[in-house]
């Protein structure tokens, strides 16, 4: 047998898959749940990836661009929404062509004439709120006047430009994004908010009660907000970085390797 | 769920939510409260400029009415106030004259004028020409009936003439 085994091994092998064809078929033929079990599996992935491509990621990314623009007064916590500035839409364009360079999604697979119309709008749409999200996102995080805005901004610029033309694969493009975030949010977030004068009675006062503070706010021209503002914001980018931890590269569902997305 | 109903879900859920947050950093509310009172005015405000857009507005009957009897009361910022409320679109010529004479009459004054007002009425009178360029009043109780004359007449209190300084000039009545 085992000389039979070296000499023919491939023989040997193709007997061992009959073999096992065999058992399967008739583990099939004494439990016939089990074929239908796996199509049923199956499809509730499929089904679960439609959801949540279509229902649960747009959500998401609008409730950022909803909360990325949201601030709370120092005063008595009253909203303030502050529309983004025009940096905010021209980082977001350069954030989404290196989405499409790093591959974390593909154009054919958003957008293909093999789609009915009504999957490319709906392509569309979840796009769309993917470019409200990252907009809202800088207005998020930069700085919203005076030096620490041109600043932050044009480290901002700086980095997007210099991955523009940077080789990336998914898995990198998500960690430097939610490094670059994470310190943009550290820098607007703990350090500017707490180099902010807080609200006192008077001028004199505050500068009498907080010199440094009231020299920084006047110096950078630091707006105050409420302490409420770092919460909302903090879960404002984590929303956004899972949202883009979720977003599939190609909503093709026909092949199944194609909706393993290659960020693990 | 089929595929495609869930698509056009998701279009319909993407539309309604951006919208909301379009309309929150367009209005600007300042608690949740506020919410629902700008929601509740964008709303008015969209079926009045719909009613424009289908030529079926209408100006508010009741508000012009109180105004119209604030008017009468020369009781000016109030009929203006009720006129603005009434014509909230500046459409109805009729209306629009009526603010233009309140500035006439409220700036008028024996000696001297109040040349703001009278400016304020001058544009008035602009929409009401803008809007009707054969506008005569049906209100016999105006003396000036044709946004022409109350444009003279505006026109002539906002000059400096040597016939400002006509002492007889202070027994003048209001038009």
């Amino acid at each position: 047998m085992e000389q039979n085994q070296s000499s023919h091994p491939e023989t040997y092998t193709e007997e061992l898959n009959e073999i096992s064809g065999r058992i399967i078929d008739a583990d099939i033929l004494i439990n016939p749940g089990t074929e239908i079990e796996k199509t049923d599996s199956v499809s509730k992935s499929g089904n679960q990836r439609i959801y949540l491509i279509y229902l649960f990621l747009p959500c998401v990314f609008l409730t950022v661009a909803l909360l990325g623009g949201l601030r709370l007064s120092p005063v008595d916590n009253s909203f303030i929404f502050l529309k983004p500035p025009l940096f905010c839409l021209i980082f977001a364009v350069i954030m989404l062509v290196l989405f499409l360079r790093a591959g974390l999604m593909r154009l054919d697979g958003w957008f293909s004439e093999d789609f009915p119309l009504i999957k490319n709008l709906a392509n569309a749409a979840v796009l769309l709120t993917l470019f409200a999200a990252t907009t809202q996102l800088f207005n998020s995080l930069l700085p919203e006047q005076g030096l620490p805005f041109w600043i932050v901004a044009f480290c901002f610029f700086w980095t997007l430009w210099n991955n523009l033309f940077a080789y990336f694969d998914t898995k990198k493009l998500l960690r430097s994004l939610g490094a670059l975030f994470g310190l943009a949010f550290v820098a607007k977030y703990l350090i500017l908010a707490n180099l902010t004068a807080p609200e006192s009675e008077g001028w004199f006062r505050g500068v009498i009660e907080n010199p440094t503070k009231e020299a920084f706010t006047w110096l950078l021209d630091l707006p105050g907000f409420s302490a409420g503002t770092g919460y909302i914001q903090f879960f404002a980018a984590v929303f956004y970085l899972a949202g883009l931890y979720l977003l599939p590269q190609t909503t093709k569902i026909e092949s199944p390797a194609a909706s393993i997305h290659p960020k693990d | 769920m089929k595929e495609k109903y869930i698509q056009i879900l998701s279009i319909l859920l993407t539309a309604f939510y951006g919208f909301f947050v379009i309309f929150l950093y367009w209005a600007e509310p300042k608690s949740v409260e506020e919410v629902s009172i700008k929601a509740q005015s964008t709303v008015e405000n969209a079926v009045t400029k719909g009613q424009v857009f289908a030529g079926t507005y209408e100006i508010d009957q009741t508000k012009y009415n109180e105004a119209l009897s604030a008017f009468r009361r020369d009781n000016f910022v109030a009929a203006r106030d009720g006129f603005d409320k009434a014509d909230p679109e500046k459409r109805d010529s009729n209306t629009q004259f009526y603010i233009a004479y309140s500035f006439y009459r409220q700036g008028w004054g024996r000696f001297s004028n109040d040349d703001a007002l009278f400016k304020q009425g001058l544009d008035a009178l602009d929409r009401v020409v803008l809007l009707n360029r054969n506008f005569n009043s049906a209100d016999p109780s105006l003396q000036l009936k044709t946004p022409a004359v109350l444009r003279n007449e505006l026109e002539e209190g906002l000059k400096i003439t040597s016939d400002d300084f006509n002492p007889f000039k202070a027994f003048r009545d209001r038009k």
